[in-house]
């Protein structure tokens, strides 16, 4: 008896370790921790890749760029300022806490109204904050007709926090182990090395495939891609873009990629002489070879911008910049000589009084994919049509200061604008309209045109998709003949993973990752 | 003695105070506004006023250094601008894992350094002595992110031994431990092998040999010891430097040390970490160097403290 007893014991403990030793695990390499796992601190993608497993927003927009329900099941617009949510009946958030109205108005005033406001709070614009109709209805309130109101609810940003975890653990102690109803739990995060989450078994949508996932931090990028040749992670955000066509190539892996909302510009100011002239921006126009950058320079890492906004974002429309100003150095020597300028016999373009045409430019910098790379190849592609350019690279903290001063002492910048919406008027507004100055907004080229305010104006106001998805595209047309800014390549979202891993599907927003539909094999 | 040892102790408080100084004042030289680099490329000024107020940034330079003092004085080191955690709780999570890499790089050194040095000098000029002064010089050579990468890719990927990066179990210290030896290593057995050589055509060597001391008992009782200050000056510095946090060797290895969280204070301008970071690294660096002093004493009895 005792025996048998025993044998039970030792098959269960057997059985047990099996459990464990079978236990699907999904580790993720990625360059940087966290600042926090709330979106009440974080700003940040890694952040963002972790408390998007936690938390969920009432609404979510999905890789084919198409409005899905989360903790809500319905909506629609009472007005062009109002929209009603109706809630999912039955979730606990992972403390226990039951899911409703107050969780939802819980979580928006603390964004917008707690002192500090959540640092997404300039990101929602004239969204105001939640209103509780009834314990499963909510309604989410503008201050004024705003038409983006439905993708600024969508947000990852907006994820409904538990609101007696944030009372019991405080706010800041919160952003560290965050509680939401999402389908993975927050287990442990060693700062500067991982974080672990594990499966939430009373998930509404059902328990997700994996049991754990691993998100370590791996700075160096040699490193990073070793790491999943040598199995130790089987997923790398962020990847090298010039190892990517070998890891295609090999069947032990797979390159998982989807064109993103960011675009990477050339950006006019247009308060300075040098540029003022449509001719003169025209010629550089013609004067860079797109095409190339994106081939030779990225290597896969990005895709020819063919708008201001990205391709997946609500209101995109292609500014056939191709057709309109093809690469053509001999072309925009011609524009230039047109606008007053006389070809020298050292090749430089001058003006009236003899000065070489030169223009001082303060590029992005190690922000954004091969920035510092571009920067040189449009300082030699200008070069070749006589004009001069003067690089000023600072690292990214001091330029980034340089670029939102309501001054700006240079002709040129290039930098990677997200439309994080994915609706166009969170570029489009803030960027074009001409009261939009900086530094309180984002019109770096100082542009200003009264019949693209008033476009942007109506489109901001309408509720009809069809009548605001034309308006942005009369905008677009404009900006391709007006051109304060040429798009060079729009982000490609890529992750490299290991076969091993099934149901992966990239997004076009940086900030969402989508690990539920994920397996391991 | 012991007012030896308070005075040295009693010196670090200028020190400390003149360190944090440095700090403050040259991040509010630096452009670049941590509150804006919180918030992202798209927050409006108005977030921007209200987050730098609510961090403390808008008081004046002189005033944030007297707050931070005092706050020194009751052991706060105050919260990071960033994470919004205490800068003791974060150096309590980051230290131990650089003193754990700094602690098996130096014992590395001690083992293999060394030995190698009193190798070379046993018969300069021969061909060991050669092959060691040129290893050591290819050590000594070679960037840390380097051979960091040439060590991964032979004991990671082929040979499967070590883990690629990252901290937790003893394989995950052995290469970062050797990559961050390795120039310490070549620095030390060149510095073992010069001393050695001058001690040992001192005239007491001379008698101790024409006495028939073996060469072993020579080279080891004899002459090692009086070549020893040197090298452990040498020790103490590298073991110093290796405390401040090996910024790439940590980078390479995805190794959680002071070195990365030094960078990451520096790029998000977040000023009190920083002065948190710079202050203890300041009292390591003194506390190694009073060792390495008192270390003197032990391995030179002649040497007094006074």
């Amino acid at each position: 008896m005792k025996t048998r007893a025993w044998t039970a014991l030792l098959c269960a403990a057997l059985l047990a370790a099996g459990a464990a030793f079978a236990q699907k695990t999904l580790t993720i390499v990625r360059p940087s921790d966290p600042v926090a796992l709330d979106p009440h601190l974080e700003t940040t993608a890694p952040g963002s890749w972790v408390y998007t497993q936690i938390l969920e927003p009432l609404i979510t927009v999905n890789q084919d760029m198409e409005i899905e329900g989360r903790l809500a099941t319905s909506w629609e617009f009472v007005d062009a300022s109002r929209l009603r949510f109706t809630l999912r009946q039955g979730v606990t958030f992972h403390d226990g806490t039951p899911f409703n109205a107050e969780a939802v108005k819980f979580t928006w005033d603390r964004a917008i109204s707690s002192d500090p406001p959540g640092r997404w709070r300039s990101l929602a614009s004239a969204v105001q904050g939640a209103e509780i109709v009834d314990e499963y209805t909510v309604d989410i309130v503008a201050s004024q007709p705003f038409g983006p109101l439905l993708l600024v609810a969508a947000m990852p940003y907006t994820a409904i926090v538990s609101p007696t975890a944030v009372e019991a653990m405080g706010s800041d102690a919160f952003t560290r182990a965050p509680v939401g109803t999402g389908p993975f739990k927050f287990v442990e995060w060693r700062a500067n090395d991982r974080i672990v989450l594990e499966a939430n078994d009373d998930y509404w949508r059902g328990r997700p495939a994996l049991d754990r996932i691993v998100f370590r931090t791996v700075p160096e990028e040699g490193a990073r891609m070793l790491s999943l040749r040598t199995g130790e992670a089987d997923m790398v955000l962020m990847p090298t873009p010039s190892d990517l066509p070998a890891l295609d190539a090999d069947p032990n892996f797979i390159v998982e990629g989807a064109p993103g909302v960011g675009i990477f510009y050339l950006a006019f100011n247009l308060d300075r002489e040098a540029v003022a002239d449509v001719r003169v921006r025209q010629a550089v126009a013609h004067a860079i070879d797109r095409e190339l950058i994106v081939d030779a320079i990225l290597e896969g890492g990005g895709v020819l911008a063919r708008s201001v906004i990205g391709e997946p974002v609500f209101g995109f429309k292609d500014m056939e910049l191709l057709e309109r100003y093809p690469f053509d150095p001999e072309r925009a020597r011609a524009l230039l000589v047109d606008a007053g300028f006389t070809r020298g016999a050292d090749g430089w373009m001058r003006d009236a009084a003899g000065n070489v045409l030169t223009l001082q430019a303060l590029p992005s910098n190690g922000r954004s994919l091969k920035d510092r790379e571009i920067a040189e190849a449009l300082q030699e592609f200008l070069r070749q049509v006589g004009i001069a350019v003067e690089l000023d690279f600072f690292e990214w903290a001091t330029t980034f200061t340089l670029m939102r001063g309501a001054t700006l002492d240079y002709d040129l910048n290039s930098f990677t604008w997200f439309t994080t919406t994915a609706d166009a008027d969170y570029t489009m507004f803030s960027n074009y309209v001409s009261t939009e100055l900086p530094p309180a907004s984002w019109n770096r080229w100082r542009y200003a045109n009264a019949q693209v305010d008033e476009w942007l104006k109506a489109a901001r106001a309408s509720l009809d998709p069809a009548e605001r998805a034309a308006l942005y595209g009369q905008v677009q047309d404009q900006l391709a003949i007006d051109l304060p800014a040429i798009p060079l390549y729009g982000s490609y979202e890529v992750a490299a993973l290991s076969t091993r891993v099934t149901g992966y599907r990239a997004h076009p927003i940086q900030y969402i990752l989508d690990l539920f539909p994920v397996d391991v094999r | 003695m012991l007012a030896y040892l308070i005075r040295r102790i009693l010196i670090t408080i200028p020190l400390a105070l003149g360190v944090v100084f440095v700090v403050t004042v040259s991040f509010d030289l630096i452009p670049g506004d941590p509150a804006a680099l919180i918030l992202g490329e798209f927050a409006t000024p108005q977030a921007i006023a209200e987050l730098r107020t609510s961090l403390g940034l808008d008081r004046s330079l002189p005033a944030r250094y007297v707050s931070y003092v005092g706050d020194i004085l009751r052991g706060d080191l105050g919260l990071s601008i960033r994470e919004r955690r205490a800068v003791t709780a974060i150096l309590a999570e980051t230290f131990p894992f650089t003193v754990q890499l700094a602690l098996a790089a130096i014992a590395l050194v001690l083992a293999v350094g060394i030995p190698l040095g009193l190798l070379a000098a046993r018969r300069p000029g021969s061909w060991v002595d050669n092959l060691i002064r040129v290893v050591s010089l290819a050590g000594l050579s070679m960037p840390v992110f380097w051979t960091g990468i040439v060590f991964m890719v032979i004991f990671s990927v082929n040979l499967r031994w070590f883990p690629v990066s990252g901290s937790g179990t003893w394989r995950h210290l052995v290469l970062p431990a050797v990559t961050l030896a390795l120039p310490s290593i070549a620095v030390v057995a060149r510095m073992t092998r010069s001393t050695v050589l001058e001690v040992l055509i001192e005239d007491y060597v001379r008698t101790a040999r024409a006495k028939g001391v073996g060469e072993r008992t020579l080279l080891i009782k004899h002459t090692l010891r009086n070549a020893l200050i040197p090298v452990v000056t040498v020790l103490g510095l590298q073991l110093g430097q290796m405390l401040g946090g090996a910024v790439l060797t940590e980078t390479v290895f995805a190794w959680p040390g002071v070195g990365r969280l030094t960078v990451f204070a520096i790029f998000n301008r977040d000023f009190v970490l920083m002065q948190g970071l710079v202050l203890v690294l300041a009292l390591v660096y003194v506390f190694v160097n009073l060792l390495v002093d008192l270390s003197y004493g032990v391995i030179d009895p002649r040497v007094r403290y006074a």
